[in-house]
């Protein structure tokens, strides 16, 4: 158990499905900002590479 | 199948413009690259550093029907190696089509050795790496 008040009381395991998510973004091909959201991968019937950085500014 | 990398940290979608269009290193950068500013998203993935704020180094691949397939976590001061990452990808991706199958460790691209488990490979693992 996490002390924050996500949903998240249990930690995600693979072979899971996992709760829907949607992210602003920054997108570099157009310049602009969007959102990213799994559901849109999953209709598109799409993989999805989470990748977790700790800061812009650093090494990735 | 197509695939998506969408890039995340703690920082504001502010921040990440500014570093994207300053670092001569990421001028080559296509991915999204989201904002968890609140860090909910990341605490899901059990990433989150409560001390600091930030995200530490996860990946995790998630197939198009939203299942969670790979997971690894590397602590501040240690990068990720992309070739890995794509091998697991792309590893991820020829078992869910021959799902019988799996990819040992040196299993690189399509065409490579796989294994297929079942009785006859009970205690005959090397003789079938090595045939």
């Amino acid at each position: 158990m996490c002390e924050c008040d996500c949903e998240c009381a249990d930690p995600l395991k693979l072979g899971q499905k996992v709760p829907d998510f949607s992210l602003e973004t920054y997108e570099p091909t157009k310049g602009d900002f969007g959102t990213f959201s799994l559901a849109n991968q999953i209709a598109q019937k799409r993989w999805t590479i989470l990748f977790f950085y700790p800061a812009d500014f650093t090494f990735v | 199948m197509g695939c998506d990398l969408v890039t995340v940290s703690t920082d504001t979608k502010f921040s990440h413009l500014a570093w994207r269009e300053h670092e001569k290193e990421l001028h080559k950068v296509t991915y999204p690259m989201g904002s968890d500013a609140t860090g909910k998203l990341s605490r899901m993935y059990g990433v989150y550093d409560e001390g600091t704020g930030l995200a530490l180094r996860g990946t995790f691949i998630i197939n198009p029907e939203g299942t969670l397939l790979g997971s690894e976590v590397n602590f501040y001061n240690l990068g990720r190696n992309i070739d890995e990452l794509m091998r697991k990808f792309k590893a991820n991706m020829y078992l869910s089509r021959k799902t019988n199958e799996a990819c040992p460790s040196k299993w690189k691209d399509d065409g490579d050795k796989t294994l297929t488990p079942g009785a006859k490979l009970v205690g005959k693992v090397h003789e079938a790496l090595n045939s």
